[in-house]
Order: structure tokens, then C-alpha cells, then sequence
């Protein structure tokens, strides 16, 4: 097979693929048209179940939407390309609307959690992970097939109900869509290919696919490409992971090299036009994929492909897909220093998964040790049963509005929204264990409102968005005949995240040292400074800014309120019942928007914040506060049971490029991913500093105060040197990171 | 009565002073006044107020602590007499701009060993603890103390020394001391006296014997332009190490401009202005001096 283009020549098509990319309009409909004709169809078909309404919408979709198989491209091209604008978006919204006006009875009380800032909330459809493994062994026509004989054992013994219909329906409908679809694929090409060999190569790719499952590297990375694009574009669930790509692709690229199909040569190209499509995409959060992995055996699942991902990963320069390392002690050294060598050249797209942690973790919320070994890690670094559990992310706490209603006994003094619950307000305080005891009140009836929410909208996922595509490859759900994405899966799991959490842990201790130690204020004058913003007590605030009792600094009295803290979290969420027959888990993951968008409803805050300003995420500190270096930092983050929130615990590390150079930077490196192991933590994710956040460290040193240089024999704070020699180090981190 | 030393630094997380990751404690006090010294607070025994003029925010917190009246404020600019400094680090605590810090307070073995401890779950690969300064043989025996109590809790003990003081301290932390980093800067006598106040004799006999006790040793060359950088300095060093036996590396260290320091601490750079090292030039005295040397650099 010759290629038609190289990979530089044909750069120019993949950036555009999802920004502007052209299509001949005789393929099919323009997206106004398509999503016009998806409602009419909708309002046509409105008597039916909604698994049967949307697969129709689907299979219109399918057939209509403009296609490409492109020249300078080994991967399909889909009309449908704009993530902000899917053809089914109305119709989903639609449902929802409907969904909002005539079921739900806390509608008022989620406003109200998300206008004060305390709660962000939504029904989350975009953390879905399919069952690779079936999709691979089965290949399109096969999953449909095997959710016919699962109708059909349910129609033997009389279980069809009307309500199972609908859902086989739904699948089967929209699996011969797929196939009709990848059938408008490869005709096109074979009728445009004018003799190009990679168009046709696709298109033979194609038509194999249609007749069963794949059956080798090129046609296992097109099945995945298309199931993403199908899922997230077309069927409108988000696919938040490409799956453990080393493990899965293994067996067809020993098959190819065996065989002689393909070179390696060739296998790598493959891999990295697949890797441009998601860099292509470019969304913000990354589409991650992982590698590593324990097999039965307790051997890594780390083999020769993961280092060929990673090369190619690596000559791409590229910061989407995100990479996830699930990493034991079993993990190939050489493996974990190839990626923290990517890593220390500025490329941050890239987390740490430590196996060991997760399978206390995950044990402790009931699954089986097999389940734990063999979890999917999805999108940012969550961790779910491979195949067998769905996550959805419901709820978002911010962590200082119960400080802020304790002081206001429940009123919210951001939007003035009451929240209903009285502690008595600065009358009922006059210790810090009063006022600890009213924080926790707070904080308890927020996750108390947020869970009634989340169990009233949650009912109606499958109401909203069935989720016919994916459910298809989750054999519970074919079993059950239930809704994967909703309780048709085996674990079926609501998470509730954090942001601010180490604000609020020093907002707390700033309180209990000026105020309940010190003496230096009353609670009432602190009270009336916050509101005022600090003005006219800029000291008072720097002081309280830069009081000793700040988080991530290895100090006890301070990490032993983190954990307390952390274990209310846990007990107060972890295992309660959600609204669709699981379980909530806690996560102290935040996502980017709500560490900003919670700053932004919260006043200024005793830790020395202004008001909105952003505050902490996930267990890392607040920005600027963590002065005694990572390993300190890594001692108070782990100080916590990190098993308390098996949703998620991630930590954010900081670091300069001169402290990870040479051999001594990857052992270092190595070292604290070890420590960090050791001490069960579960999701770590190293920053070496880039150039640009030096410049930024330049100009708003508050924020930086941790910011250690060091080489050899010295070691200075970033802040503490003079602007000449901070542009040296600036200069030095442009070299690096090229 | 404990033995207590100024420390002017706990590095923790250092990887590049010994093996793995190690913390560094650096105690105040050095017979040597080299010029291009990149740790000047290390230079004096006696505490010193470290001053960093652009963090000052003019607060004026520091005038009503000082019990020396060293800090005043004039036409609402904060002025700091340093003459007039004790250094018992009572505006530390209360700056606002954390413009001022105190370099060297009083720990005892204790306490140094407690510092050390708190991050022995970093210290797995080969890591441990490593003594600088200034330089800490000029506190033998607390070095030894300390040394004794961290080999007992398991703790690998590296010793970092300029080597400018009588064989009997090195007698004395010998049993305790897993390895030793040993500073050496010019082979030719006059030149290391003009450059760092003192000659090399008692270096260059201690090194020697050092070399025949068994124990490893990193030789640490600071590269500094216009000193020990000229092919015929570089070749005099390397003879000077050529065959002796321990040693276990060769490190050079690229010099850095360390101004902001001793403007700091109010102490005069006498460093005329010179550019770090590249890497190609590095590479390039690493190789003549692997040559003359014959030993392994790093
Ligand atoms: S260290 Fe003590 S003597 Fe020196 S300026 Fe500060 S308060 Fe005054
Ligand atoms: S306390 Fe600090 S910031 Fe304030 S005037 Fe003194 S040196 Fe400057």
C-alpha cells in the first residue's frame, strides 16, 4: 500500500477537519436542515417511545448527513462535526424542557444551589465509556446481532414487555443505521477514490466492518474513531475514553507485523493520523485514552505498542488526546520515564494513575478485586468497572459558601438566596468548634439539597437521552433491557465533586488563628471586613493571607482538619442511593470552569481571598499557598484516605524545568510518583513549568510564592529573585520547552 | 548541653546533591570567601537578615518590632539600617511583603534530625540526607551526632565540605559518613587563595587521605568563567584527581549569577559579570577533564 500523502502534507487537512472542513453538498443535507427535519420527524413520531423516536432521528441523521472520505486522511469525515451544534441538540433539549416543566419538583431549590454558588448541578451525559472489548470482538454487525438474541430469549420467555421492546427497538434501529452509514462511507469513496490506494484502503476498511468485526490495526483504530464520532456527534453521549489502546490494539498489531499486513512503519502512521483527529477536535477537556494496566497474571500490560503510541504521541507535539498512565509497582520503569521525560518538555497533557489506590478504593464501594485490576480510567481521571458501571457527574460543592453561610446563618450573601438553614449565625458562635460545627451543618445541607436534586432529574435520564449506542455494547444492560447510561449497568454511579476545598481548609484555620487564637479581630469584624472586601484592611488581610495555616504545607494541625473535612465529604455522600438505582461516591476532582465560576459567586474569604477570586481544585492547595515544596505538599494531600472519595482524587503538581533536569530530574520524578503510591494516593499530574506561567509568576508573584528554582548545590524561591535573573530562568524554560 | 548549629536552609526534594531525592541542610559559617559564591548567606556564623528590596510593600510593620530600630520609614519608604541588626528575626514574622527573612536560626540535632525524618518516604531510591552549608565541618561533632541518630533510623548521610579545615574533623565524621561530596576549585595555589581568601594545601592533603579511607566520594568542580574554565586550569585539576581511588564521580556545576543574594544581605559581589556556562561548553570541560582525569563525570 502507498500512501498518498505524508503526514506534514496532509496537516494542513486534519487541523481543519473540525473547524472548517468542506463538504460536497451532494453528499447529503446541511445541519440547519437536518436538525429542522429531526424535530419534524420527532413531532411525527411523538406517540412512540422515546429509544424508538431518537433512533429514528438517528437513522435520519445517519443517512443524511454529509460525508468524506478524504484523500489526505486514513479516517472518515463526518458532517456533523460541531460538538456545539449536534443534530440531535433539540431533540434532547426538548425532552429535557419537558422533563423540567412537568416532572420535577426541586427545580426551585436546584436554581437556588446553583445561583448562590453554592452547587453547580446538570444531568451529565458526557462521561459514557463503551465496551471496547465487545466492540472489537463483535465489530457492528456483531453487537447488533447479539442484542437480537438477547430480545429474542426475552421474547421466549415472555418478557418482552412494551418497555423492552422499545429499548431492543432502539438498538436494533439504530445499528442498522450504523451499518447503512458506513455502507454511504464506503460507496463514496469507492466512487470519488479515482484511483487514490488510501481511499480505497478505506474503503475496504470500511466494507470489512460492515461484514463483521475488525481484523487488524487500521480497521480496530477506524471502529474506534467511528464509534467515538457516532456516539458523541450522532447519538449525542460523550465518549470520555478511547480505552486501554495498548492492550486492545495489541493482539491485531502482533497479527499485522506477523502476517506481514502492514510495517511498522505503517502501523505508526495509522496511529498518528488517529491521534490528530482527537487533536484536531481540540475540546478543552482532552479525549483521553490509557495505557498500562495489570493483567491476571499480575504482570504490566505494558508491551512494545505502548512505547509506539507514546513515540508517536511524543512527535506530534500535540496536547489532545490525554494520556493516562495507570501505573503499579509492576510498571516497567524505562515505560514511566519515557513519559516523564515527555512531560518535563513542557507537554502537561499527561496523569498518573496509581493502580494500587484505586482497588482500595473501588473494593471499598463494593466491586471485586477483578473489577478493580481491570477499571477503565475515563475522562479527566476517573476510574469506572470496565463495561460494567457508568459515572455521572451531578453535582459540583463549593466549598466556601458554607463558611459564608455559617457567618449569615443560611442566608447566601452572594445572590441574597436563602438556603434554608439556620445555624444561628454569629450569636450561635463563640468557639471555633461552634463555628466548625456550623460550617459542617452548611455544608451537609448543601449535599442534602444537592443529592434531592440530583435523585429528582436523575429518574429521567433515560427519559431525556436514551442512550441506544452505547447500551448496545454493555451486556447487563442487554440483559436487563435497561438503559446502560441510566440502571441498566451493574454499578450505576452519581458523583458529587469539590472545588475550593484547601480554600476552605485555610479559610477555617485563618479563622481559628486570628480570630479564636490570636484575638486579633472579632468574628463580627471579620464578618463586616469580608464584606467590605478588605477595604481599608489590606494589612490584616496580607497578614491573614500569609498566616502559617495554610494547606499543602506538611504542617499536622492543619492536615488533620483537611482529613476531617474530607471524611465528612466521604461519609456524608459515598453509598447513599441515587435517583436511577445506584450510588453516589464523593470526588475531589474539579473541573476548570467551576474552580473560576465558584470564586466568582463567593465574597472575599478569612484565608485573605478576595472576593471572587478563583479558588483551590481538586486536593491541591490554593495557587500560591504551598511554600514547603511538593514532597510537603504530597504529605499533606495523602494525609487524607483517599479511598473516602473512590470518585476521584486527584493532585496537581507544580514544578520547575531545572528541578527535573538530567537523569537526577527522572529519578526524582519517579520518586515522588512512588511516594505518592505509597501513600494511596490515586490521581497525580505533574505541571513543569512552561515559559509563559514564568512570565505570569513575573507579574503576580502572590500566586507563585512556592515557585522553587533549583540546580545544583542551590535553591531559590522564583519570587525571591530579581527581575534580571528571572529572565534568565524564563529565556532557559523557552529552550526547553522549544 | 545539646550541640546547635545555624541553619540557614532546609532543601527538601533536592536532586542533585547526592544520590536520589535528599534534603539538604545548609548551616551557616565558611573559612572560604569565594568570589563566585552562589550561597553567600552561608558565609558568615553569626545570623544575618536577608533583605529582598523589590517584595517590600512599605508596610511598615517591620520599625515598631524591631528591638534595635534598625527598620524606619522615610517619606513612607521603609529603610533598613543593617548596621544596626542583631538578627534575632522578630520583623520576619511580622512583614507583609515576606521581604525579610532571617538566614540561620539555632537547631539542635534533634531537631535537624526531625527535619530530615519528615520526608524519609521520599528517600527510597538511593535518597537520604545531605549536610552543606557554609561549611558543616566546622561543626564536627554535631555533624557526627547527627550523622550517628539518622544512620540508626536508616538514613543514607552524604556530607558536602569544601575541605578547608583540619584532618581531625573529617576524623571525626568518617565512621558516620556514607559519602562525601568534596568541593574542589583550583589546583594551583595562588590563584585558589587570590580567588577564595585561602590556599588549597589543606584542601588538597585532605582530599588525599579522604581518598584512601574506602568511603565514596563526588568531586564537585564549580565552573567559573575566567577562573578555572582555561584549558590549562582544567588539565591541572584533572591531574590533581588522576588516580585517586574512592572516587565515585566527577560533577561539575555551571556557575550562576547569585546577586539578588547578596544584595539581600547586604554583602558586596566582588563576582565581575559573567554569563552561565552553556551546555556545549560544559560538555566540552567535562570531556577534558574525563581525559586528564581519567575518573567518570557526571
Ligand atoms: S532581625 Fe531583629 S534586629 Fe534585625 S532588623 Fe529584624 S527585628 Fe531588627
Ligand atoms: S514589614 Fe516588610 S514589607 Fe513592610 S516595610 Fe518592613 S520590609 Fe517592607
Amino acid at each position: 500500500m502507498i500512501a498518498t500523502g505524508t503526514l506534514e502534507q496532509d496537516k494542513a487537512y486534519l487541523w481543519s477537519k473540525f473547524k472548517d472542513p468542506v463538504f460536497d453538498p451532494d453528499t447529503g443535507l446541511d445541519s440547519e436542515t437536518i436538525k429542522a427535519n429531526v424535530l419534524k420527524l420527532a413531532e411525527e413520531l411523538k406517540h412512540l417511545p422515546h429509544p424508538v423516536v431518537k433512533a429514528r432521528a438517528f437513522e435520519y441523521v445517519a443517512r443524511h448527513v454529509r460525508i468524506d472520505v478524504n484523500p489526505h486522511d486514513w479516517f472518515v469525515a463526518f458532517g456533523c462535526y460541531d460538538r456545539w451544534n449536534r443534530p440531535l441538540d433539540g431533540l434532547v433539549a426538548k425532552w429535557d424542557r419537558e422533563v423540567d416543566d412537568t416532572r420535577l419538583t426541586t427545580l426551585q431549590l436546584m436554581q437556588n444551589l446553583k445561583q448562590s454558588g453554592a452547587c453547580g448541578m446538570g444531568k451529565d451525559f458526557d462521561h459514557s465509556v463503551p465496551d471496547w472489548d465487545a466492540l472489537f470482538a463483535l465489530g457492528f454487525p456483531g453487537i447488533r446481532q447479539r442484542a437480537r438474541s438477547y430480545r429474542r430469549r426475552r421474547q421466549d420467555s415472555g418478557q418482552l414487555t412494551p418497555e423492552a421492546e422499545a429499548y431492543f427497538d432502539g438498538i436494533e434501529i439504530t445499528y442498522t443505521a450504523i451499518l447503512d452509514m458506513l455502507g454511504r462511507f464506503r460507496d463514496h469513496a469507492l466512487k470519488h477514490a479515482d484511483g487514490d490506494e488510501r481511499v480505497l484502503a478505506c474503503a475496504a476498511c470500511l466494507d470489512s466492518l460492515i461484514q463483521g468485526p475488525p481484523t487488524n490495526t487500521y480497521e480496530v483504530l477506524q471502529l474506534i474513531y467511528l464509534y467515538f464520532m457516532i456516539s458523541e456527534y450522532v447519538d449525542r453521549l460523550q465518549v470520555r475514553s478511547l480505552g486501554n489502546l495498548d492492550r486492545t490494539v495489541y493482539p491485531y498489531y502482533r497479527k499485522d507485523l506477523q502476517e506481514g499486513r502492514y510495517t511498522e512503519a505503517q502501523i505508526r502512521e495509522f496511529f498518528a493520523y488517529f491521534m490528530m483527529q482527537f487533536a484536531s477536535i481540540a475540546n478543552p477537556w482532552g479525549h483521553p485514552f490509557y495505557f498500562g494496566g495489570t493483567r491476571r497474571d499480575g504482570q504490566s500490560e505494558i508491551n512494545e505498542l505502548s512505547y509506539l503510541i507514546l513515540d508517536e504521541f511524543d512527535k506530534l507535539d500535540i496536547c489532545s488526546p490525554k494520556l493516562q498512565l495507570k501505573i503499579s509497582p509492576n510498571t516497567p520503569t524505562e515505560f514511566i520515564d519515557k513519559a516523564v521525560d515527555i512531560i518535563r518538555r513542557g507537554r502537561n497533557s499527561m496523569v498518573f494513575l496509581c493502580e494500587p489506590s484505586i482497588k482500595r478504593a473501588m473494593m471499598g464501594y463494593g466491586a471485586t478485586e477483578e473489577e478493580a485490576r481491570t477499571c477503565d480510567i475515563t475522562g479527566c481521571y476517573e476510574f469506572v468497572p470496565r463495561a460494567r458501571g457508568n459515572t455521572t457527574i451531578v453535582a459540583y460543592l463549593n466549598m466556601l459558601k458554607p463558611l459564608e453561610l455559617a457567618l449569615y446563618d443560611g442566608v447566601d450573601p452572594f445572590a441574597g438566596i436563602d438556603l434554608g438553614c439556620r445555624t444561628g449565625g454569629l450569636d450561635a458562635i463563640r468557639t471555633f468548634d461552634d463555628l466548625h460545627a456550623a460550617y459542617l451543618k452548611q455544608l451537609g445541607h448543601i449535599i442534602e439539597s444537592a443529592i434531592r436534586c440530583a435523585n429528582d432529574f436523575e429518574q429521567h435520564l433515560n427519559f431525556i437521552n436514551p442512550t441506544n449506542a452505547y447500551s448496545a455494547t454493555i451486556e447487563n444492560s442487554l440483559a436487563t433491557a435497561r438503559d446502560a447510561f441510566h440502571d441498566g449497568s451493574i454499578y450505576n454511579i452519581s458523583s458529587i465533586l469539590t472545588a475550593g476545598f484547601a480554600t476552605a481548609v485555610d479559610a477555617m484555620m485563618a479563622v481559628r488563628e486570628f480570630v479564636f487564637e490570636k484575638q486579633e479581630l472579632s468574628l463580627q469584624q471579620l464578618k463586616d471586613v469580608l464584606r467590605d472586601n478588605w477595604k481599608g484592611h489590606e494589612k490584616l488581610r496580607l497578614r491573614m493571607l500569609q498566616g502559617r495555616s495554610k494547606y499543602g504545607n506538611g504542617i499536622d494541625a492543619v492536615d488533620f482538619y483537611a482529613e476531617t473535612l474530607s471524611r465528612f465529604l466521604g461519609n456524608k455522600i459515598n453509598m447513599r442511593p441515587n435517583g436511577r438505582g445506584g450510588f453516589y461516591l464523593a470526588s475531589m476532582h474539579t473541573p476548570p470552569r467551576y474552580y473560576l465560576t465558584h470564586g466568582q459567586k463567593t465574597g472575599a474569604t478569612p484565608d485573605g481571598r478576595l472576593a471572587g477570586e478563583e479558588i483551590s481544585r481538586n486536593i491541591s492547595p490554593t495557587m500560591g499557598m504551598d511554600i514547603n515544596g511538593v514532597t510537603a505538599l504530597i504529605r499533606s494531600a495523602t494525609r487524607m484516605d483517599s479511598a473516602l472519595h473512590p470518585a476521584d482524587f486527584p493532585l496537581d503538581v507544580m514544578l520547575h524545568p531545572a528541578t527535573v533536569e538530567g537523569d537526577e530530574g527522572l529519578v526524582a520524578m519517579r520518586t515522588l510518583l512512588n511516594a505518592y503510591m505509597q501513600r494511596h494516593g490515586i490521581a497525580i499530574q505533574f505541571n513543569v513549568f512552561d515559559a509563559d506561567t514564568l512570565i505570569d509568576a513575573q507579574s503576580n508573584p502572590d500566586k507563585y510564592r512556592g515557585l522553587q528554582v533549583r540546580v545544583c548545590g542551590w535553591n531559590v524561591h522564583f519570587t525571591d529573585l530579581s527581575r534580571k535573573e528571572q529572565d534568565m530562568f524564563i529565556r532557559r524554560a523557552q529552550n526547553i520547552s522549544g | 548541653m545539646p550541640t546547635v548549629v545555624p541553619l540557614f536552609e532546609a532543601k527538601r526534594f533536592a536532586v542533585h546533591d547526592g544520590p536520589g531525592v535528599r534534603t539538604v541542610l545548609f548551616v551557616k559559617g565558611c573559612p572560604l570567601r569565594c568570589r563566585w559564591c552562589h550561597n553567600p548567606e552561608g558565609q558568615q556564623s553569626q545570623p544575618e537578615l536577608a533583605y529582598y528590596e523589590h517584595k517590600c510593600r512599605q508596610c511598615g510593620e517591620c520599625v515598631a518590632v524591631c528591638p534595635q530600630g534598625a527598620h524606619a520609614m522615610a517619606d513612607g519608604r521603609h529603610v533598613f539600617n543593617r548596621a544596626a541588626c542583631i538578627g534575632c528575626g522578630a520583623c520576619e514574622e511580622v512583614c507583609l511583603g515576606r521581604a525579610l527573612k532571617l538566614m540561620g536560626r539555632p537547631v539542635t540535632v534533634e531537631q535537624a534530625r526531625q527535619i530530615v525524618l519528615e520526608d524519609c518516604e521520599f528517600y527510597a531510591d538511593g535518597g537520604g540526607v545531605t549536610l552543606s552549608g557554609g561549611e558543616p565541618l566546622l561543626y564536627p561533632d554535631f555533624c557526627a551526632e547527627l550523622f550517628t541518630r539518622l544512620k540508626a533510623d536508616g538514613i543514607h548521610c552524604a556530607l558536602d565540605t569544601c575541605g578547608a579545615v583540619g584532618w581531625e574533623c573529617f576524623e571525626r565524621v568518617l565512621p558516620h559518613t556514607d559519602m562525601f561530596l568534596y568541593d574542589v576549585k583550583h589546583a594551583d595555589q595562588a590563584r585558589h587563595c587570590q580567588y577564595t581568601g585561602l590556599s588549597n594545601r589543606q584542601i588538597v592533603e585532605n582530599l588525599k587521605r579522604l581518598a584512601q579511607c574506602g568511603v565514596p566520594v563526588e568531586i564537585r568542580i564549580p565552573v567559573i568563567p575566567g577562573f578555572n574554565d582555561d584549558p590549562v586550569s582544567v588539565r591541572a585539576l584533572g591531574l590533581l584527581l588522576h588516580g585517586l581511588p574512592s572516587i565515585v564521580a566527577v560533577r561539575l556545576l555551571p556557575y550562576h549569577q547569585a546577586h539578588s543574594k547578596y544584595e539581600a544581605i547586604g554583602c558586596p559581589d566582588h563576582m565581575p559579570d559573567a554569563d552561565t556556562p552553556t551546555p556545549a561548553r560544559m560538555a566540552a570541560i567535562a570531556a577534558q577533564l574525563a581525559e586528564s582525569s581519567g575518573q567518570t563525570l557526571r
